[in-house]
C-alpha cells in the first residue's frame, strides 16, 4: 500500500492522478516549474515542490530534481502521467534504483517497447501482425530503397528514436525515395541526434485503432476494448471514440486477444494501449506499445466503468486483477474532444495567455478533466492542451449531439481555442456517418 | 489568483512535519539515492547520471569534460578486447631517502587502488596492430615516477625496440616523485634514452597526453612522440600553473596551459576526444606501418583510391569542417562568375594573364589537391616550439596502399579563410613545421608531395624576429639531404624562397596557370624600372610561366588545365597528377635512399 505518491506531471492529468490518490486515501506531492506557481496541481496536492525553471528540461524533465523531490517529501512512488518522463526508460531505472516504485512498467520494458525495431520484433516473434518493413535499423539510403522497392510504394520512412511527425516521409514513388530519405534522416539526426530510420509499408487510409490493456505483475492481462483515434492532424490524434463504428464482435475479440498477447509478449505490467492500424479490408497490424496512460483513457473509463488511473496504482501496488476478461461489460457509446488554446487560422499556432471568461458544461455523461480555471494564466511552455470534454451516450448519434452541446456550452475567452474546428469536425457528414480514416483532416479540411 | 485556502483539502502536510512514524515500517525499504548515482561534473559543475558518464567514456554529456580515468579503465577503451597482456608487475619499490611512512603509503596504495605501481605496462592490439602500451594512473601518488614507473617504462620500451613494435605511452602525472628524491630525476633521463634508441631503429612512439601531465614527466618521455597527442582541457605544462604564479606574481590567461593551448603553440599534433581516441590510434599506426613496395601493389593503386574515393575518410575537423563550411558560404554563382571571367581570356593567355590567373581564389588550394588524391588523412599540427602555423597544412595520408606525407601552403577561398591562413604566406614557424613533417616522413621511410602557392615568406616583424631566413635556409639544406623521394607541385603562386622553401625535390611540377619566380612582376618592375605599373611587361620578360620554366629546366612536368580550374573542374587535373604520381612512385621508390638523395642533389647542382 503505498503512504505517498509524487506525481512528475503537470496540467489536467496530474489533477485526475491526485483525484484518483485522494480516493484510494493515499496522499499526493506535486512538483512544479516555477512558471506553475499557480497552477491548478500545485494547490490541490498535499504538498507541491518546486523544481526548477519554466522550461520542461529543467523542471518537469529534470529527472535529478524528480528523484530528489521523491526522497525529501518521502513518498514511495512516482506516476509519471504521460509525456515528460512517462516513457523514459532511463528514469524509470532510476526510480528502480533508488526504491521508489515508478508507476507503470519495469524500465526494462519501457526501454523495450519504445525502441521501435525491438518491439516490432518482440511482435512478430509473438506471432502478431506487423506492418511490413525493415527489421533491423537502415542507416544507407541505397540499401534502404532496395528495402523500399521489395516492400512495394508507397513506403513510410521513420526515425526510429522518431515520434510527432519528425523524420518522418511518406514516398509515393521509387524516384522519389532518396531525396525524402535524406531529408527524414536530417531531421532526425538534428531533433534526436541518431540517423538510425527504418521503413515499412504505407498503408491507404487506415483507421488508427488501439486497445487498452491492463496487466498485473503476475501475469493476468486483460483488454478494456478498443478507441477509435483516427481523426488526427499531423499525427496528433485530437477526436478519440469507443466503440469503432467498424468493429464488429469477432474482429474486437481478435484483436483484444492479439493486444492481450502482445502485452504478455513484452512482459507487460500496468495500464498500456496497444497501437493498431486498421486497413480497409478488416487486415490490421500492431504499430506500436504505449508503456503509459494516455490522454484519451476517459473514453475507456466511460464504457468500461473503470477508474484506469486508480487501477494502475492498485496494480503498482502489487495487487491481483481485480476483473477477469469476462467480467469486462463494455457499454454504450463514449468520445472524446481535445482542446487545445491554439489557432485553427493560424496553423494552429500556440496560444498562450489568461483565460479571461470560463464556462463548462455538465449535466448527465458529461465530463471535463482540465486544470484551467478563471483567470488562469496558462504559460508559454508546455503542451496547448487544456481541457478534454468526453461524453457518454447510449449510441454513437446520441453521443455526437451530445458532444455539439457540451461543446457549444464551453466558453473560453482570453486565448484561442481549436473549439470551433472540433465543431465543425464532429457535424462532418463523413464524421457523423463514421466514414473516417487518419486522412479525414487532410481530406476534408485542409488548409 | 489562488485556490490555495479555498479548496476543502483531507490533509495539509508539510516536509517538516513529517515524522519517522508516519512513514510506518522503517524496513530500509525508504526511497533513498544510492550513493554515487550522481556525480559533479568538475567542468560545468552540473550533476551527471552516473551511468550516463561511464556509457559516455567518462565525458561529461553536458560539457563534453574529460573526467580523470584510471589506467585499467583506459586500456579498455583503447586496446581490442582480451588483447592485453600485462608486463613487468611486482618491481620491487625501493625507498632511496628512507622516507618516513613512504613503504606503508606504497603498500597501502596497492591495497586501494589494486595498481601495483603509478603505471601499467604491457601488449596489445589497436585495430589488430600490435602496440606496447603503458598508461599511468593518478589514483596512485598522482602518477608521479619513481623507480618502479621508470623501470616499468623503459623495459616496456626496451622490449619495444626489441620486438619491432610500436609505442604509445598516456601520461597524467605530477611529475618526479618527491620521496625518491634524485633517483626519482635520474628516471626523466632514463626512459629519454630508451626512447631514443627507440626511435633510431625506425619505430614508432605515439603520446597521449591526459590531463594533468606536468613536472619531471612533461620533460621526459611525455614529450618525445613522433605524434604527441592531448585529450580536449588538459593541464599539461612543466612548472605548474600555481608555482608560476607565485613566481612571476601575475595572474596566468584563460586556457593556459591547456591542450588547445599547446595545439595553438604548436607543441602537441593535435587534441583528440575520447570518443575518437581509438580511432585516430587505430588509424596512425596504420599510416605509419611500412608495406615492402613493389610492382604488384602499384598496380593496384588506381583501383583502390578508386574504391576509397567519396568515403569520409578525413580526419582534421578543425582544419577541415572549417574550410568546407567556409566554401559553402562563398554566394553561389561566385564559382559560376569566375568561370565565365576565365573562359572569355582561355585563349592565348599572356604571361600577366596567367600571374592574375594564379592569384584567384577560385582556384583550387592545397587542401582541395589533398582530397582528391589521397585518403586517410591526418593532421599533425606544429613546429614543436613556437607555434602552429596555419597557412601550411601537412599531414600522413595513404595513396592507394602507400603511406605519404603531404604538406602544402594553404590559402583560403575567401577573406576570412584567408585571414585564418594568413594569405598563405608562411611564418618562419610554418617552414619549421614542414622541415619536422619531412624529418618524420624520412623516418618511416614516406614519399613527401608538397604543394606550393604563396605569395612568398611572410614579411613582418615577428617573422624576422625568429628567422624568416634562418627556416627557409635550413629547409633548403635539410631538404637536399632527405633520403625519401620529394615532389613539390607548383599549384598557383611560387614566391620567391618562400616557395623554393618547399621545392628542394627530385621533381618539381606545375598547374598550366601557376608561376615560379624569383620576386612577384610588381616587385621587379619596381625595382629595375623603378615602376611597379610595368609588372604586366615584367611578367614576360622574367620567363614565370610553366612552359618557360620548362624550357629553362626548373620543372619536370606541367599539369594542364583544360578549363579555367575551380574545385568544381578539377577532377581532370587531379585525375593526370594521379597517373604522374604513380608513375613517379613507382620510379623512385625502387630507387636506393643514397640514389635518391645524389639525383636530388644533381638536379640543382646544375644550375
Amino acid at each position: 500500500m503505498f503512504h505517498k505518491i509524487l506525481i512528475a506531471n503537470r496540467g489536467e492529468i496530474a489533477v485526475r492522478i491526485i483525484r484518483a490518490c485522494r480516493e484510494l486515501g493515499i496522499k499526493t506531492v506535486a512538483v512544479y516549474s516555477e512558471a506553475d506557481r499557480e497552477a491548478l496541481h500545485t494547490q490541490l496536492a498535499d504538498e507541491s515542490i518546486c523544481i526548477g525553471p519554466a522550461p520542461s528540461k529543467d523542471s518537469y524533465l529534470n529527472m535529478e530534481q524528480i528523484i530528489s523531490a521523491t526522497v525529501i517529501t518521502k513518498a514511495d512512488a512516482i506516476h509519471p502521467g504521460f509525456g515528460f518522463l512517462s516513457e523514459n526508460a532511463k528514469f524509470a531505472a532510476m526510480c528502480e534504483k533508488c526504491n521508489i516504485k515508478f508507476i507503470g512498467p519495469s524500465s526494462e520494458v519501457i526501454g523495450r517497447m519504445g525502441n521501435k525495431s525491438e518491439a516490432r520484433k518482440t511482435m512478430q516473434a509473438a506471432g502478431i501482425p506487423v506492418v511490413p518493413g525493415s527489421e533491423e535499423p537502415v542507416l544507407l539510403a541505397e540499401e534502404a530503397k532496395k528495402l523500399a522497392d521489395s516492400i512495394g510504394y508507397p513506403v513510410i520512412v521513420k526515425a526510429s528514436s522518431g515520434g510527432g511527425g519528425k523524420g518522418m516521409r511518406i514516398v509515393e514513388k521509387e524516384e522519389d525515395f532518396l531525396s525524402c530519405f535524406h531529408t527524414a534522416q536530417q531531421e532526425s539526426v538534428n531533433a534526436f541526434g541518431d540517423n538510425a530510420m527504418y521503413l515499412e509499408k504505407y498503408i491507404i487510409a487506415p483507421r488508427h485503432i488501439e486497445f487498452q490493456i491492463l496487466a498485473d505483475k503476475y501475469g493476468s492481462v486483460i483488454h478494456l476494448g478498443e478507441r477509435d483515434c483516427s481523426i488526427q492532424r499531423r499525427c496528433q490524434k485530437m477526436i478519440e471514440e469507443s466503440p469503432s463504428s467498424v468493429i464488429d464482435e469477432d474482429l474486437r475479440k481478435r484483436m483484444g486477444s492479439a493486444a492481450v498477447l502482445a502485452a504478455k509478449a513484452a512482459g507487460y505490467e500496468s495500464a498500456g494501449t496497444v497501437e493498431f492500424l486498421l486497413d480497409k479490408s478488416g487486415e490490421f497490424y500492431f504499430m506500436e506499445m504505449n508503456t503509459r496512460i494516455q490522454v484519451e483513457h476517459p473514453v475507456t473509463e466511460m464504457v468500461s466503468g473503470l477508474d484506469l488511473v486508480k487501477e494502475q496504482i492498485r496494480i503498482a501496488q502489487g495487487e491481483t486483477l481485480s476483473y477477469r476478461q469476462e467480467d469486462i461489460r463494455l457499454s454504450g457509446h463514449a468520445m472524446e474532444c481535445r482542446i487545445n488554446a491554439e489557432n485553427p487560422a493560424k496553423n494552429f499556432m500556440p496560444c498562450p495567455g489568461t483565460v479571461k471568461r470560463f464556462h463548462i458544461p455538465g449535466g448527465n455523461g458529461v465530463r471535463i478533466d482540465t486544470a484551467v480555471y478563471q483567470d488562469y494564466e496558462i504559460p508559454p511552455y508546455y503542451d496547448s492542451m487544456i481541457l478534454k470534454v468526453i461524453v457518454h451516450d447510449k449510441t454513437r448519434t446520441e453521443a455526437i449531439r451530445k458532444m455539439e452541446t457540451a461543446l457549444g456550452e464551453i466558453i473560453i475567452d482570453g486565448v484561442d481555442t481549436n473549439l470551433d474546428f472540433l465543431y465543425e469536425i464532429i457535424s462532418h457528414e463523413k464524421f457523423i456517418a463514421g466514414d473516417i480514416s487518419t486522412h479525414f483532416i487532410q481530406d476534408y479540411f485542409a488548409m | 489568483m489562488t485556490f490555495k485556502d479555498m479548496f476543502k483539502k483531507t490533509t495539509y502536510i508539510s516536509v517538516e512535519e513529517e515524522t519517522e512514524q508516519d512513514r510506518g515500517s522503517g524496513d530500509g525499504q525508504e526511497p533513498a539515492v544510492p550513493e554515487g548515482m550522481w556525480q559533479k561534473c568538475p567542468g560545468c559543475g552540473e550533476l551527471v547520471y552516473s551511468e550516463d558518464l561511464e556509457e559516455n567514456l567518462s565525458v561529461c554529456p553536458k560539457c563534453g569534460y574529460h573526467v580523470r580515468i584510471g589506467a585499467r579503465e583506459r586500456i579498455e577503451m583503447v586496446l581490442d578486447p582480451d588483447t592485453f597482456v600485462e608486463w613487468d608487475t611486482g618491481i620491487e619499490n625501493g625507498d632511496p631517502l628512507g622516507f618516513h611512512g613512504y613503504e606503508d603509503k606504497v603498500k597501502q596504495l596497492q591495497r586501494m587502488t589494486g595498481l601495483d605501481e603509478a603505471v601499467i605496462t604491457g601488449t596489445g592490439k589497436i585495430g589488430r596492430r600490435d602496440v606496447v602500451i603503458g598508461v599511468c594512473d593518478t589514483a596512485f601518488l598522482m602518477g608521479s615516477m619513481g623507480h618502479v614507473v621508470g623501470e616499468k617504462i623503459t623495459r616496456a620500451v626496451e622490449r619495444a625496440t626489441k620486438q619491432k613494435k610500436p609505442v604509445i605511452l598516456f601520461s597524467c602525472s605530477g611529475g618526479a616523485r618527491m620521496q625518491e628524491g634524485i633517483v626519482s630525476l635520474m628516471q626523466m633521463a632514463k626512459t629519454s634514452a630508451a626512447l631514443k634508441k627507440h626511435s633510431d631503429a625506425g619505430l614508432l612512439y605515439i603520446s597521449v597526453l591526459t590531463d594533468p601531465t606536468t613536472g619531471g614527466v612533461t620533460a621526459s618521455f611525455a614529450m618525445l612522440g613522433d605524434i604527441i597527442l592531448a585529450e580536449p582541457g588538459a593541464l599539461i605544462g612543466f612548472a605548474g600553473p600555481r608555482v608560476i604564479k607565485q613566481t612571476i606574481g601575475q595572474d596566468l590567461p584563460e586556457g593556459f596551459q591547456r591542450s588547445e593551448f599547446l595545439l595553438e603553440h604548436g607543441l602537441i599534433d593535435n587534441v583528440v576526444t575520447r570518443q575518437n581516441l581509438k580511432r585516430i590510434l587505430a588509424r596512425l599506426l596504420r599510416l605509419h606501418t611500412r608495406t615492402k613496395q613493389t610492382p604488384e601493389l602499384y598496380a593496384k593503386v588506381m583501383d583502390e583510391l578508386e574504391e576509397y574515393k567519396n568515403r569520409q575518410l578525413w580526419e582534421s575537423p578543425d582544419e577541415f569542417f572549417l574550410h568546407n563550411e567556409e566554401s559553402e558560404m562563398i554566394p553561389a554563382g561566385s564559382a559560376e562568375e569566375g568561370k565565365q571571367r576565365l573562359k572569355n581570356d582561355l585563349q592565348n593567355y599572356s604571361a600577366w594573364d596567367r600571374v592574375q590567373i594564379s592569384r584567384r581564389a577560385e582556384r583550387p588550394t592545397a587542401v582541395d589537391y589533398m582530397k582528391r588524391l589521397f585518403t586517410h588523412f591526418y593532421e599533425l599540427h606544429g613546429d614543436r616550439a613556437f607555434r602552429d602555423d596555419r597557412s601550411i597544412v601537412g599531414g600522413v595520408a595513404m595513396f592507394g596502399h602507400q603511406p605519404v606525407t603531404v604538406i602544402g601552403q594553404q590559402k583560403g577561398h575567401n577573406t576570412k579563410e584567408n585571414i585564418m591562413r594568413n594569405f598563405g604566406m608562411p611564418y618562419p614557424e610554418g617552414y619549421r613545421k614542414a622541415l619536422r613533417l619531412m624529418k618524420e616522413a624520412e623516418k618511416f621511410k614516406r614519399p613527401i608531395i608538397c604543394f606550393v602557392d604563396t605569395p612568398g615568406a611572410f614579411c613582418g616583424i615577428e617573422a624576422e624576429e625568429r628567422g624568416q631566413g634562418e627556416a627557409i635556409a635550413r629547409n633548403l639544406a635539410e631538404m637536399s639531404a632527405i633520403t625519401v623521394p620529394i615532389l613539390t607541385i607548383m599549384i598557383g603562386e611560387g614566391g620567391s624562397g618562400g616557395a623554393l622553401a618547399m621545392a628542394v625535390s627530385n621533381e618539381v611540377w606545375m598547374m598550366e596557370n601557376a608561376t615560379y619566380t624569383v620576386l612577384s612582376p610588381e616587385g621587379f618592375a619596381s625595382i629595375l624600372w623603378k615602376d611597379s605599373k610595368r609588372a604586366d611587361e615584367a611578367a614576360t620578360v622574367m620567363k614565370m610561366t610553366a612552359s618557360d620554366l620548362r624550357r629553362l629546366g626548373i620543372i619536370e612536368t606541367i599539369v594542364p588545365e583544360k578549363e579555367p580550374i575551380t574545385q568544381e573542374t578539377m577532377e581532370d587535373a587531379a585525375m593526370f597528377i594521379k597517373e604522374k604520381l604513380l608513375s613517379f612512385l613507382q620510379d623512385y621508390m625502387i630507387k636506393k635512399e643514397d640514389d635518391i638523395v645524389e639525383l636530388r642533389y644533381h638536379r640543382f647542382r646544375d644550375f
